[in-house]
């Protein structure tokens, strides 16, 4: 390995990249787009609005109908004077959505009610429809009982939940397992989608080689697998440029944040009325729970060790075509390897030490995104991070020769599209 | 002295043998041909010179060194499929390909400046590759090719694909190299190019190299056999000659390689039977007539040689 050489290379990549004007655009618009992202998953979990179902309560006991209405006026509607027999054309003609007979025996019975309907009817619906249900019968159960308002008030409470956490210190903290469960994801995602990424920038640039007719000049002066090491560090040169930029502009972002809330927290406390639309959050004492620097420690050398091992895999895929649109087959075994391990981060966030999140955080291919959100989550034992770290160096090892082996025939290949047999005689060749 | 020592060199793909036992040397201050037609190995041979890919068996020497990364960057090469980064600048692109070539970045600049001067092309330093037109683009791929002034430049086809204005340009920068002394090997199937300008030749058919040496000396060993003749008048006498093979042939011109026994003065009065001659000449076949006398009739497809 020459590694004057390595770096000329290096140097090229970066600069060439990092002085693109698609650098520029992507480093602004790809948080723009994340924080889309993640916005849009919330705002579907919050907003998600049922379609309006209009429900007809045929209440023959006349007392719950009013005040099932009370709770939902959008949903319900009282046909207690119309016939069963009219309910059900109403329903079967789509006027209305579905029907509940109620009858006394709901209330001094054990009868269940039966919800009719046509169309479609979410879990969602029948869940919030039975809750509803269930309130109103068991608020006349309790006004027929005669109880006194101290039982209805033990009927009418809830109980919330405090977590608290201790520590190995013996301390206990502020537990903020939702906030590292949701951090933990987005490292997650973010390593996921940086592999994706770069990988394919690394595989445009071995394509456009070939496609440029250049290769076999460069060729000439420096030794294939130089050429690889070379694009392999001056794209993940790009790849930190861009990350120490969004870290950055996060860091200004929590110092411009803090003042910002203060100002926000004075004009809320002078309105009320808008503290309590915020929720009854206070903006003043709301605090985000410290990020450990060993997790953007870890951060990092995951994505190096990740972007390492597929940017070589890229790489060969990119050597072996003379099109991108020649790509498809050959990448699938890359994105499906890929694609596992961001599916396993679903159950790595729920159970972070589960045997299979466990696997998923030891298994080289996987590691770079399910053991980062481990990491977040819950205290990785030290020698399952020295596991992890050490069998992706050792996979590392492999893919790069491997790859490299494929690499040299393959840029020097025209014409035709290579399968995976074309790549086994190349590795077989070289 | 030898500066390029090929011997015995083999390299297969998988069940095709694209290069067979292949043997040859080049020399400084000459132009070495390797010449044939396409598919004959010709590139293959070229890239295990230059250490592209290695052989399966025999060994390249440069300067008496087995090929290595260290002889790359004595060699300057111009390959068949050649192209430049885009979306980079002329002056940026020549620096990082001088570089890898293992020149510092002050002398890089200095010799890229000389040599865009010479070609009329100081004031493309900084546009980028792909404004440029194809015959520009051409000039800046030769310019990579020797700014780094080695010793020993190999150019595989290249002429192919030039206009008019940069093969003539070309070959000047071939001969003053080779004024300068340095070895020169270049490639193609075209063989009137050949007898233009190489020293020695090789020639390639099937992966084998069937022919080597002096073009001078090859020439001379196959003797005056073959006549050049200019007419005018009715030509379908040439049709009825026997003995001899007809190379070229237009209206009123013809080359007649004459086969054992003929005599070429009754081909003489034949035609001054028939037609009014203008030039009668016996000469030295030309390098098709000799590759196909060499090859065999049978063992070559016409069509490929030009």
């Amino acid at each position: 390995m020459h590694w004057n050489q390595i770096y000329l290379v290096l140097k090229r990549e970066y600069l060439t990249r990092v002085k693109s004007k698609v650098f520029i655009i992507s480093t602004l618009l790809i948080p723009l787009g994340f924080v889309a992202y993640i916005a849009l998953i919330i705002g579907i979990q919050f907003w998600e609005s049922e379609p309006r179902q209009d429900i007809a309560i045929h209440d023959q006991t006349s007392v719950l109908v009013d005040r099932l209405i009370e709770r939902n006026e959008d949903r319900y509607q009282n046909l207690s004077d119309a016939s069963i027999d009219s309910i059900r054309t109403l329903v079967q003609t789509g006027r209305m959505d579905g029907y509940i007979l109620l009858t006394e025996e709901h209330v001094s019975g054990d009868a269940t009610p039966e919800f009719i309907y046509t169309g479609s009817s979410s879990m969602a619906l029948q869940t919030s429809i039975r809750t509803e249900l269930r309130d109103v019968i068991r608020e006349e159960r309790l006004t027929r009982a005669e109880v006194t308002e101290d039982v209805r008030n033990i009927f009418d409470s809830t109980v919330a939940l405090h977590s608290r956490k201790l520590t190995e210190t013996g301390d206990e903290e502020e537990d903020h397992a939702a906030f590292y469960s949701a951090l933990g994801f987005i490292l997650g995602l973010i390593i996921f989608f940086s592999l994706f990424m770069y990988g394919t920038i690394i595989m445009r640039g071995v394509i456009e080689e070939k496609s440029n007719r250049i290769i076999e000049v460069i060729a000439s002066s420096i030794r294939p697998i130089e050429l690889l090491t070379g694009k392999i560090l001056g794209i993940t040169s790009v790849a930190l440029t861009q990350f120490l930029i969004w870290t950055g502009l996060i860091f200004l972002i929590g110092l411009a944040a803090s003042p910002l809330a203060m100002m926000l927290a004075g004009d809320i406390s002078a309105d009320p009325a808008a503290a309590q639309a915020v929720g009854g959050i206070d903006p003043a004492t709301f605090e985000i729970p410290a990020v450990p620097p060993s997790l953007i420690i870890l951060f990092f050398t995951f994505f190096i060790l990740g972007y390492f091992l597929y940017s070589a895999l890229f790489a060969s895929v990119g050597s072996a075509v003379d099109s991108e649109s020649d790509t498809q087959q050959l990448m699938m075994p890359v994105f499906i390897l890929l694609f596992i391990g961001f599916f396993l981060n679903v159950e790595v966030v729920q159970n972070p030490d589960s045997a299979l999140s466990i696997f998923g955080s030891l298994f080289p291919f996987f590691a770079p995104m399910n053991m980062i959100t481990r990491v977040a989550i819950s205290s990785v034992p030290f020698w399952q991070l020295a596991v992890s770290i050490l069998l992706m160096i050792a996979t590392i090892t492999g893919t790069m020769l491997l790859s490299a082996r494929i690499y040299r025939v393959g840029i020097l290949q025209y014409g035709g599209k290579a399968g995976f047999k074309d790549l086994l005689k190349w590795f077989q060749q070289s | 002295m030898t500066v390029i020592d090929v011997q015995n060199v083999s390299k297969s793909f998988g069940k095709t043998e694209a290069v067979k036992n292949v043997h040859f040397q080049a020399s400084p201050g000459k132009i070495f041909g390797l010449l044939g037609p396409n598919g004959a190995g010709k590139t293959t041979t070229l890239r295990i010179i230059n250490y592209i890919i290695s052989p399966d068996s025999g060994k390249v020497l440069i300067n008496g060194k087995q090929a290595s990364p260290e002889t790359q960057k004595w060699i300057g090469y111009l390959p068949e499929e050649r192209g430049l980064y885009k979306k980079m600048k002329v002056g940026e692109q020549l620096l990082y390909l001088a570089q890898l070539k293992g020149l510092s970045a002050g002398e890089s600049r200095k010799r890229i400046r000389y040599w865009l001067d010479r070609f009329g092309a100081l004031d493309w330093h900084s546009k980028q590759v792909g404004e440029l037109s194809k015959g520009m683009s051409q000039k800046i791929q030769f310019i990579a090719t020797i700014v780094h002034e080695p010793d020993i430049y190999i150019f595989d086809e290249p002429f192919s694909g030039l206009d008019p204005i940069n093969s003539e340009l070309l070959k000047e920068i071939i001969l003053e190299l080779k004024d300068q002394g340095k070895a020169i090997l270049f490639s193609t199937h075209r063989m009137e190019q050949v007898e233009q300008m190489c020293d020695d030749i090789c020639l390639f058919n099937n992966g084998r190299a069937v022919l080597t040496g002096n073009l001078r000396e090859i020439k001379k060993r196959h003797g005056k056999n073959t006549v050049l003749l200019e007419f005018q008048g009715d030509s379908s006498f040439i049709d009825k000659l026997e003995g001899v093979r007809i190379n070229n042939r237009s209206t009123n011109f013809a080359e007649i390689r004459i086969m054992n026994g003929m005599d070429s003065q009754a081909i003489l009065k034949k035609a001054l039977d028939h037609a009014e001659v203008q030039k009668f000449e016996l000469v030295e076949p030309s390098l098709t007539e000799i590759f196909i006398t060499t090859v065999g009739e049978d063992n070559i497809n016409p069509k490929e040689l030009v």
